[in-house]
């Protein structure tokens, strides 16, 4: 009765597609975990750069509103050591994870080719509004006919990505320390585990 | 008011560098006499920002709402109901974390691609 039901849906694509994407996430973050996370040399950079970060906050937050001259020069001259140290850590942090995440890299190559095979030129959902035409290069990516509702495999795998894998790392505890540099105004999956 | 939440912010700090993190009570959710950790609010706006995608998501899609207009409204949404609840709710002093702008883009990015992402599969398969 299920596979009767699933297969009456016009988009039931979208669903694979969905369950390969959690499938995906849940095994690039196990690659992680075995090639990144566990290693003693992540955890060490990970609790440098949450206690710089915090001690730059208190050096920040704490002090007087007009402290004399010398005092304020020692302080700035504390808080940009501090903030030299943070940074350095973080491109440790950055590059250490770079070279462990080819190999979630190649897997999700793989996941995206195995998509593109099984879905290429079909719509696999419906997008509620039209999406704005930078987006449109992406939703409308390979599928034929002017409706700009219909929604592509790359689009819809995009979503999927970004919100499970972001998600699953934030469950797992998995996310870049707050502190760390480059963790801006839209923080994304953790890059250097792609 | 100010100082009184600087100073349980140390003094919260503290707790965690000493190893002796007291249990996460469901009830300091909505204490705005709690004491909060820059890490654990994050988290906290993160996830009601989830759960505010998801619920939105589904919503949208079920009814159907269609048109880039419920877009802009959600964001709308779910800006001022994390704004209400940590300026209004926990009666947060935004300087101790970064200002307005770091409490409101917590989770924004994540749930903004949950919320497309729920509101086109339940619109995609429940309505075609």
């Amino acid at each position: 009765m299920a596979s009767a039901l699933f297969s009456n849906l016009k988009y039931s694509d979208s669903l694979t597609l969905v369950g390969i994407s959690v499938s995906t996430a849940i095994v690039c973050e196990a690659i992680s975990w075995l090639l990144i996370y566990r290693t003693a040399s992540y955890k060490s950079l990970k609790s440098t750069i949450d206690k710089a970060s915090k001690k730059l906050e208190t050096m920040k937050t704490t002090g007087s509103n007009n402290p004399p001259s010398n005092i304020l020069k020692s302080k700035t001259k504390k808080i940009d050591r501090v903030e030299t140290s943070l940074k350095e850590s973080s491109r440790d942090l950055s590059l250490f994870k770079f070279k462990s995440g080819a190999v979630v890299a190649v897997v999700l190559f793989m996941v995206f080719g195995l998509l593109n095979s099984l879905f290429e030129g079909m719509a696999v959902a419906k997008i509620p509004f039209v999406p704005i035409r930078l987006v449109q290069k992406m939703s409308h990516r390979g599928l034929h006919g002017n409706d700009m509702t219909d929604c592509s495999m790359t689009f819809l795998y995009l979503l999927c990505s970004i919100s499970i894998r972001t998600n699953l790392q934030k469950f797992l505890g998995f996310s870049p320390p707050r502190g760390a540099a480059g963790a801006g105004l839209f923080p994304m999956p953790d890059p250097k585990s792609n | 008011m100010r100082e009184r939440k600087s100073v349980k912010f140390n003094l919260q700090k503290q707790e965690h560098q000493n190893g002796h993190l007291s249990p996460f009570k469901v009830a300091k959710l909505f204490d705005p006499d709690a004491s909060w950790d820059k890490d654990q609010l994050g988290d906290v706006l993160h996830w009601i920002r989830q759960s505010l995608a998801l619920v939105c998501g589904l919503l949208w899609g079920a009814i159907p709402l269609v048109g880039g207009i419920w877009f802009i409204l959600f964001l709308l949404l779910s800006s001022g109901i994390i704004y209400a609840y940590y300026a209004l709710v926990l009666k947060i002093d935004e300087e101790d974390f970064g200002g307005h702008g770091a409490l409101l883009q917590e989770g924004l990015f994540a749930s903004i691609s949950l919320f497309l992402l729920t509101w086109i599969l339940v619109y995609s398969l429940g309505h075609f």
